[in-house]
């Protein structure tokens, strides 16, 4: 034997969860082997696991604990470790000893169906699950197996397919919602007590009870309790999850998930016991369930459904007695806990049986079968007679045990006594309702007299357990070293008794005899009390729940609708007005600002006047061409004013930008009509109203927050640093590829983005048609190109503006210049080179794709080789022969920088430029008042190519149509 | 002063024209506002200075800020590339609403049959 004493073997219990994740994961490929028989082998696999975890038995029998721990998340002090106690030892003991037998029933049960491996995975992940949640030694960790067997019970139910829907959807959000409360209980507990580990936390009774927190914890524990033990008035998401199969609904529905609440008061019952609050609310929910599960038990028809309302029940005892938090209340829990697990499980099983053989679960249909099914009529019998606590069952003792514990309820001095009438009640009730099911199926006239028993090995683990449970009533010597340890880990203050089968002439033998006799008049006036019953109306917390979950949603689509609108004005005006809100809000709390230097100078004046001119003229124009050009004209009075402002860079980069935006819009243009209509009234009111606040604000804004103070200290660190720390004279250059090459780099990335996005917007071959239908004419329009004068221009110009453009890539450390600049010189080279030639296509060398890459390539590269030398990304740093010319890496990643600007032009030369003859010639149908010349200052000299069909006169009869490729 | 004259005018234009229903409209409105916030970062860097961020080029006293201007190259190249983009989402044909209606409310479905019309020019 293992050596005994405080500690014991703690790697058992990783290797046991780790065992049953194996399976979990092995059923499915097993099942495929296997088929049915895969319920055997797991059933012997959890026996195994059983068996490892029984080696540590004597270790916690003799008041010993095993644990593990391993670091988890050392920050939060939260580890991953894992403790077999007696309380644990015990839900262990039911985890595993009904799921054996759940498992042994599944193969008669489910047959050989596909899909059934995926249901053992599950099964044998959620016990998996449920094993972690009683032994998690960390609230933590407890927290997240509690969530997992959530989600397990979730999957178990869906897996019945359409109808599970709404009963898996309700099941979940109500045990997630408790799973929440849990949670933030154990972060509530952790700041108060400063650890997450489950012994020291319960050890700090005071401290958490003296902490403000001390009651929103208890009611958080409570709360994650109620929703996963099904207690009033959160009961109904239980009984719709019996549109699980059977196995699921025994097992996690019956003897195990819905005791996770039970465990969890149970755990924390160390911290909460006495308090008359944590009593007063587990035995009024408690025994509200209690009651109201039995009567609801009593009204159904359908013998799961009757089984699930007495889980409620049956659960809602446990939890009163839990808040009675004696010594024997605890240690009646416990025993009635296990006691519970056995019957109900049987009983699932049972009614999983005959539903197998009639066809059916309703007492109204089935009638008789005691005459063409006796095994089993008996092993029912004997299960529900525990239930109803007769003896000498299992169920009769801990009953006793349970009305002893509930007269011991101290909340006030007639608490005690209220506490056990109500607990006969729901006793009587769940008498009652044994005896219905018992007599609705097997007794009666036989109506189907051709059935027969089912196969022993379908009934064998219902039968297994069922006997069980008569033979632990007289043998409760068997229990009692397990569950008065159990106890003993929760019992706050007093000694834990030892169950007897038989205490004596006690208030509580007369509690069970009167249980019986009122159970037994409910039986036989049977007929009457279902009258009564089926007229009262209950409220329907599902439906009310799927109602409210309705609502919720419809809030959320009503919210969402004005995201979801295609129409761009609305998403646009709404950040605007936001912005007119700012500026008003900061008008008014904005105060004392620092003064304003004199900033003005007197040529700023024209620039602005002409500014001015400029912007009203693109706003006003109705053509086309003149709003291109004119946006143009802004730009270039912009760029004057940069170069006003010291930014010669940046006025050389806006005037490059400028003719390039002009070439690509001319490019679009040419499918699209030349006039634009004007807006209706309202429209051009509400965006001019709106256009003059944003820019009055916009001004206001700039007016305040600009011009108030001295160079900045960071401005003036560049000035001073670059050329001593890169040897680059041009500022704002070295911020670009040196001080900030990360910025650049993200920058550039999104110029290739772009680039990629044309390519699969406009397609990744030239002037691949994209509307279907083919050209109209027999003949193509003949292509237009620059004609002779600008192809010569092009010949002499193009050579000249690459050198240019690698002069200025090469000079741009010191002088104006760089990537972005050079790039766009280029990039201008290429699009004369296109428009003179009517778009040939690209040579290889200027392929889109492999440029975007060799430019990330490149710009990457060279941050990577600074990394690999051992410094931080993006460092700069000499290269050996190169070096003597002048090209470090900056040049270099400068160079990528070059390529990825390319290839953002040379694609939208490309693409946009693609002859447009394969759909039909935009600008070429409007009618004649539309035909606008082209202005006289088109931009950039870029010819436009006129398609023009002759039949101007047909398609002016024709009305004003939408027109253009789509 | 001109400075925030000038934010104003370029705002004020470029927020007319993206509450447009025409694309090339909002384009160009976009463009606008696109200048509006270069114009503001530089400003904001200083307009007293105004000399040329060269070493050794000009008064070091008097060179502006050049950090702003560093902000604004990439931005003005990254506004030309959404600014192709935009002209591309216009030529591939999204929302392709250049006209103005007097009801815009109007349902997808009625606007539908253009096709059969192009077809017979």
């Amino acid at each position: 034997m293992l050596p005994v004493g405080d500690g014991g073997d703690g790697v058992i219990l990783v290797l046991s969860l780790a065992a049953m994740l194996l399976l979990a994961a092995a059923a499915p490929p097993v099942h495929r082997r296997l088929g049915r028989t895969t319920g055997y082998v797991l059933a012997a696999g959890f026996a195994g696991v059983g068996g490892l975890l029984a080696t540590q038995v004597p270790t916690v029998l003799d008041g010993g604990a095993v644990t593990t721990s391993w670091q988890w998340m050392p920050s939060l002090q939260v580890s991953f470790s894992l403790r077999l106690d007696g309380l644990a030892g015990l839900f262990c003991l039911i985890v595993l000893g009904v799921g054996v037998l759940v498992m042994a029933y599944c193969p008669r049960y489910m047959g050989d169906s596909g899909r059934n491996g995926v249901v053992y995975g599950l099964l044998t992940l959620f016990a998996g699950t449920m094993l972690g949640l009683v032994l998690a030694a960390d609230l933590v960790l407890l927290y997240v197996f509690w969530e997992l067997t959530t989600i397990c019970s979730f999957f178990l139910i869906a897996t019945a397919g359409q109808v599970a829907v709404r009963p898996a959807r309700r099941a979940l959000l109500v045990t997630a919602a408790g799973g929440l409360a849990l949670l933030v209980a154990v972060v509530m507990l952790s700041v108060v007590v400063g650890t997450t580990d489950l012994a020291t936390v319960l050890a700090e009774r005071e401290r958490v009870l003296a902490s403000p927190l001390a009651w929103p914890i208890g009611g958080l524990i409570a709360f994650a309790a109620f929703t996963k033990s099904a207690q009033l008035p959160l009961h109904f998401w239980l009984p719709g999850a019996m549109v699980a199969m059977t196995p699921v609904s025994a097992y996690l529905h019956a003897a195990t998930m819905v005791k996770a609440g039970i465990y969890l008061l149970m755990r924390t019952t160390p911290l909460f016991a006495g308090q008359p609050a944590w009593s007063a609310l587990l035995i009024t929910v408690g025994l509200a369930s209690a009651v109201g599960g039995a009567f609801m038990a009593l009204r159904e028809h359908d013998l799961k459904a009757i089984l699930a309302q007495s889980t409620v029940s049956q659960l809602g005892l446990l939890i009163a007695v839990i808040g009675v938090g004696t010594p024997v209340a605890l240690a009646a829990a416990m025993l009635h806990t296990f006691a519970h697990a056995l019957f109900k499980a049987t009983l699932f099983m049972l009614v999983g049986v005959i539903d197998r053989e009639t066809g059916s679960r309703d007492i109204r249909e089935l009638s008789g079968l005691r005459r063409v099914m006796p095994v089993t009529a008996t092993v029912t019998a004997l299960a529900a007679l525990s239930m109803a606590g007769v003896p000498p069952m299992l169920g009769f003792v801990s009953k006793e045990y349970l009305f002893q514990g509930l007269l011991e309820a101290d909340v006030t001095s007639w608490s005690g006594v209220v506490a056990g009438a109500l607990g006969v009640t729901a006793s009587a009730l769940t008498f009652a309702y044994g005896m219905r099911i018992v007599h609705g199926a097997f007794g009666g006239p036989t109506r189907q007299p051709d059935l027969y028993e089912p196969s022993a090995a379908f009934l064998a683990p219902a039968a297994l357990a069922a006997l069980a449970g008569v033979v632990l009533g007289p043998g409760i010597d068997l229990l009692n070293p397990m569950v008065t340890r159990a106890a003993a880990d929760v019992v706050y203050a007093g000694a834990v008794p030892e169950f007897s089968f038989w205490h004596g002439l006690s208030p509580e033998v007369v509690m069970s005899a009167i249980t019986i006799a009122v159970g037994t008049v409910l039986f036989l006036r049977r007929d009457a009390v279902d009258r009564a019953l089926q007229r009262v109306r209950l409220p329907d917390g599902g439906a009310l729940f799927d109602r409210t979950h309705d609502a919720v949603l419809a809030l959320g689509t009503a919210v969402g609708r004005p995201d979801r609108s295609t129409d761009l004005t609305g998403h646009l005006a709404r950040p605007l007005i936001a912005l007119v809100v700012l500026g008003a809000v900061g008008t008014v709390a904005v105060d004392g600002l620092p003064s304003r230097g004199p900033t003005d100078r007197l040529l700023d004046w024209p620039v602005l006047a002409l500014l001015a001119l400029a912007v009203l003229g693109t706003v006003l124009t109705r053509s086309l061409l003149a709003a291109v050009g004119l946006v143009g004209v802004v730009g270039l009075v912009v760029a004057v004013w940069f170069l006003l402002a010291g930014a010669v860079d940046v006025a050389l980069t806006l005037l490059l930008v400028e003719v390039l935006t002009a070439v690509v819009a001319v490019l679009v243009l040419r499918r699209l009509p030349t006039r634009l209509r004007r807006a209706a009234a309202p429209r051009r009111a509400v965006a001019a109203a709106l256009g003059v606040a944003v820019g009055v604000a916009a001004a206001v804004a700039t007016l305040a927050l600009t011009g108030r103070r001295d160079l900045s200290g960071t401005g003036g660190y560049f000035l001073d640093a670059a050329e001593p720390e890169t040897g680059g004279t041009n500022v704002v250059n070295t911020i670009l590829v040196d001080f900030r090459g990360m910025d650049t780099l993200g920058e550039a990335i999104v110029l290739g983005a772009a680039a990629v996005g044309l390519l699969v917007l406009l397609g990744s071959e030239p002037g691949a048609p994209r509307s279907g239908t083919p050209p109209a004419g027999p003949t193509p329009a003949p292509r237009a190109d620059g004609g002779l004068v600008l192809q010569v221009a092009a010949q002499v110009l193009v050579p000249g503006m690459a050198v240019l453009s690698a002069y200025l890539l090469w000079r741009g450390h010191d002088e104006p210049g760089g990537g972005f600049i050079a790039a766009l010189v280029g990039g201008i080279a290429v699009g004369l080179h296109q428009v003179a030639h009517a778009f040939p296509g690209l040579p290889r060398y200027l392929r889109p794709a492999p440029l975007v890459g060799a430019g990330l390539l490149l710009a990457l590269g060279t941050g990577a080789a600074a990394a690999l030398q051992g410094r931080p990304f993006l460092t700069p740093f000499d290269i050996p022969v190169l070096g003597a010319v002048g090209i470090g890496s900056p040049l270099l990643f400068d160079l990528g920088v070059y390529l990825l600007v390319l290839a953002l032009l040379v694609t939208a030369f490309d693409r946009l430029g693609a002859d447009p003859a394969g759909s039909a010639p935009a600008g070429s149908a409007p009618a004649a008042e539309d035909a606008a010349p082209p202005a006289p200052s088109g931009p950039a000299g870029a010819q436009v190519p006129d398609h023009r069909p002759p039949a101007g006169r047909a398609a002016a009869a024709a009305p004003p149509t939408r027109r253009g490729p789509r | 002063m001109t400075a925030a004259i000038a934010v104003g005018l370029l705002v004020a234009g470029g927020v007319y024209l993206v509450l447009q229903r025409n694309l090339i409209r909002v384009v160009v409105g976009f463009v606008l506002l696109g200048h509006a916030v270069n114009v503001l970062v530089v400003s904001a860097g200083g307009m007293d200075r105004r000399g040329l961020p060269l070493i050794g080029q000009g008064d070091p006293g008097q060179a502006a800020d050049p950090l702003p201007q560093a902000f604004v190259l990439t931005a003005i190249v990254i506004t030309f590339g959404i600014t192709v983009h935009l002209l591309a989402l216009v030529q591939a044909g999204g929302p392709a609403d250049d006209e103005e209606r007097p009801d815009e409310e109007r349902p997808d479905e009625e606007r539908a049959p253009s096709g059969p019309e192009r077809g017979q020019r």
